[in-house]
């Protein structure tokens, strides 16, 4: 017995060691943002300081903050809501389908998210130059679009296949419209991969700075392309760049922790 | 690419809508609801893949367009030859293998001490979860602020005490890939714990229990035992991370760029240098190609494995 706690001690030990290791760094950051310039270059580094606002003063003096938060949700929210129309009705139809194609197009639109994203950027920023979308938000809204369908497609795919199919074939027999059928019975039995989908497609598309670095110019710039181009400039400290990183980071990993059942849910049962 | 219904039997008294059966009405209907979805990402993700195809059999510069040739797999040979291109490729085989391998072992240790279910673990999960969420160019940011020779936390010490390069960890040839590695466990790792957890989670525990009733050591169970019934999830782990891993670019891009020298150019780095920096179409898309082309034959071999497992766990 005596063994058993050892072993939990160690277990819980061991755990929070991994917290500290996985928490300390992003705490760091978060903390650089109240700290005063002079205790940020102060060498040797210090841990102490007295709390301050000043960067946060200074971060929303030098940058245009509630434009990059506005590029930023359109460029989430576009890419959810556009996904989301998109990937659930072929999810659905492709769970719901008998012949053999649909489930070697569901392994297709699986293997549309593993591409290198440099592959499909530069043909697509000459057809946006083509087009006249190059530094328009929406641009990066398409591009995202396309990794973030294929997800919610496969994701919703595997939902609607656990989903008995006898529901809404009683509700079809009834005489119910297919499409109905779909939205009324189906639909609301599968909302929780339908939360996850949302959520996985905003974290991608909020995250990303690869496609809209490239896409967007400096007035529709979201707030993580903000972030590299603040990170080197003369007069941008630490401290500035940690109270711009709060807008970034912070509303994601509020919303994450807030819809934390269905996060977990997506990634271990989404990736399948 | 036709649909067929999956509830063919069903109601064939409501063929009333122009003379067509339901079974009919049926398959129109799931490729109505398919077809937008299929639409979309062939013409704005295969079209541009396969465009970049054509493009990597050009030399082809933006910013001299007029001298735009075809010269079929010059774009390739010449990659063959260049020494940027070998030590980008090397770099991404190293940094993959050495992260994901770093973020299995890790997370299955992770993994196994948030096994049981307790209200402990269920928080130290959703802590844990965190770095995953994070702006990867953040993460990037965090990692290079904490490193920083001068003044970082973290890399004034270590510099001071003579364990890296007096310009930080980045600075120097040894130590900027290994750090690159070390961000990605940081950051992959709570991943690859949540993944091994759920299999963990989904294991038979009548086979553990009876193990541990028949008084096997807790360390043979696991080699003899857990071990084997995880090789799926540590499969489906390994190929999500190896993936991803092998695109890295975020974190390599704001760090170090692919510096010092070409010490940590990865094959994404590399090519998204040429392709949107020095506007070198033909050759960046043939970078991106032999990426793509790596990527595809990973995910093949592992997901071939995937299989091969899964036959064998099903006839047993």
């Amino acid at each position: 017995m005596s063994r058993q706690i050892a072993l939990d001690a160690a277990r819980r030990g061991f755990l929070f060691f991994m917290l500290a290791f996985f928490l300390l760094p992003f705490i760091w950051l978060a903390t650089t943002a109240y700290k005063p310039s002079i205790d940020i270059f102060s060498i040797p580094p210090r841990f102490g300081f007295t709390p301050t606002l000043d960067q946060f003063r200074k971060a929303l003096s030098v940058f245009d903050v509630p434009s990059l938060v506005r590029s930023s949700i359109f460029i989430a929210g576009g890419s959810m809501v556009l996904s989301l129309l998109l990937g659930v009705p072929a999810g659905y139809a492709l769970a719901r389908s008998s012949h053999r194609l649909a489930m070697a197009l569901a392994y297709f639109f699986m293997s549309i998210r593993m591409v290198p994203a440099v592959a499909a950027l530069i043909p697509f920023y000459l057809m946006m130059r083509d087009i006249g979308l190059v530094g328009h938000w929406f641009s990066v809204v398409l591009i995202n679009c396309v990794l973030n369908t294929a997800f919610v497609t496969y994701m919703m795919y595997s939902y609607f296949r656990a989903l008995p199919k006898e529901l809404e074939e009683a509700a079809l027999t009834d005489g119910c419209h297919q499409f109905s059928a779909f939205w009324r019975v189906s639909l609301p039995a599968v909302r929780s991969g339908i939360v996850a989908s949302a959520l996985f497609c905003v974290l991608f598309s909020w995250n990303d700075f690869l496609f809209a670095m490239f896409l967007t110019q400096l007035d529709s710039k979201p707030i993580s392309v903000a972030l590299l181009s603040a990170y080197g400039t003369k007069d941008i400290t630490w401290g500035t760049l940690g109270a711009l990183a709060h807008f970034s980071t912070i509303p994601i990993v509020l919303i994450v922790l807030f819809l934390n059942r269905y996060f977990v849910q997506g990634l271990t049962k989404g990736v399948h | 690419m036709a649909l067929s219904a999956s509830t063919e039997p069903l109601v064939n008294q409501f063929a009333g809508f122009g003379g067509l059966t339901f079974a009919q009405r049926r398959k129109m209907f799931l490729i109505a609801m398919a077809l937008p979805a299929l639409v979309y990402v062939l013409g704005f993700g295969v079209y541009p893949l396969l465009k970049g195809i054509w493009y990597s059999l050009y030399d082809y510069n933006l910013l001299k367009p007029a001298r735009t040739e075809f010269i079929g797999f010059g774009n390739y040979v010449e990659l063959m030859f260049d020494s940027d291109m070998q030590r980008s490729l090397i770099n991404t085989i190293v940094f993959t293998a050495s992260a994901v391998f770093f973020e299995l072992v890790l997370g299955f240790a992770i993994a196994l001490a948030l096994w049981r279910d307790d209200r402990f673990n269920r928080i130290c999960l959703t802590l844990i979860l965190i770095p995953v969420t994070i702006t990867p160019l953040v993460v990037g940011l965090i990692f290079k602020g904490l490193l920083l020779a001068d003044y970082g936390l973290i890399g004034y010490y270590l510099a001071q005490w003579g364990l890296s390069d007096p310009r930080g960890l980045f600075a120097s040839q040894n130590t900027a890939l290994a750090t690159l590695v070390f961000i990605d466990i940081w950051e992959w790792t709570p991943l690859v714990a949540l993944i091994l957890l759920a299999g963990l989670k989904a294991l038979p525990t009548d086979i553990l229990e009876a193990a541990a009733v028949d008084g096997a050591k807790p360390l043979r169970i696991f080699r003899k035992i857990t071990l084997p019934l995880m090789l799926p999830s540590v499969l489906l782990a390994l190929t999500i991370r190896t993936i991803d891993a092998f695109r890295v670019f975020d974190s390599v891009f704001v760090t170090t760029g692919g510096g010092p020298g070409n010490a940590t150019n990865t094959l994404m780095v590399y090519a998204v240098k040429e392709g949107l920096s020095f506007f070198n179409i033909g050759k960046a898309s043939a970078i991106a190609n032999v990426s793509l082309l790596c990527t595809a034959i990973i995910a093949a071999a592992l997901i071939f494995l995937i299989r091969h497992y899964d036959k064998k766990a099903s006839t047993q």
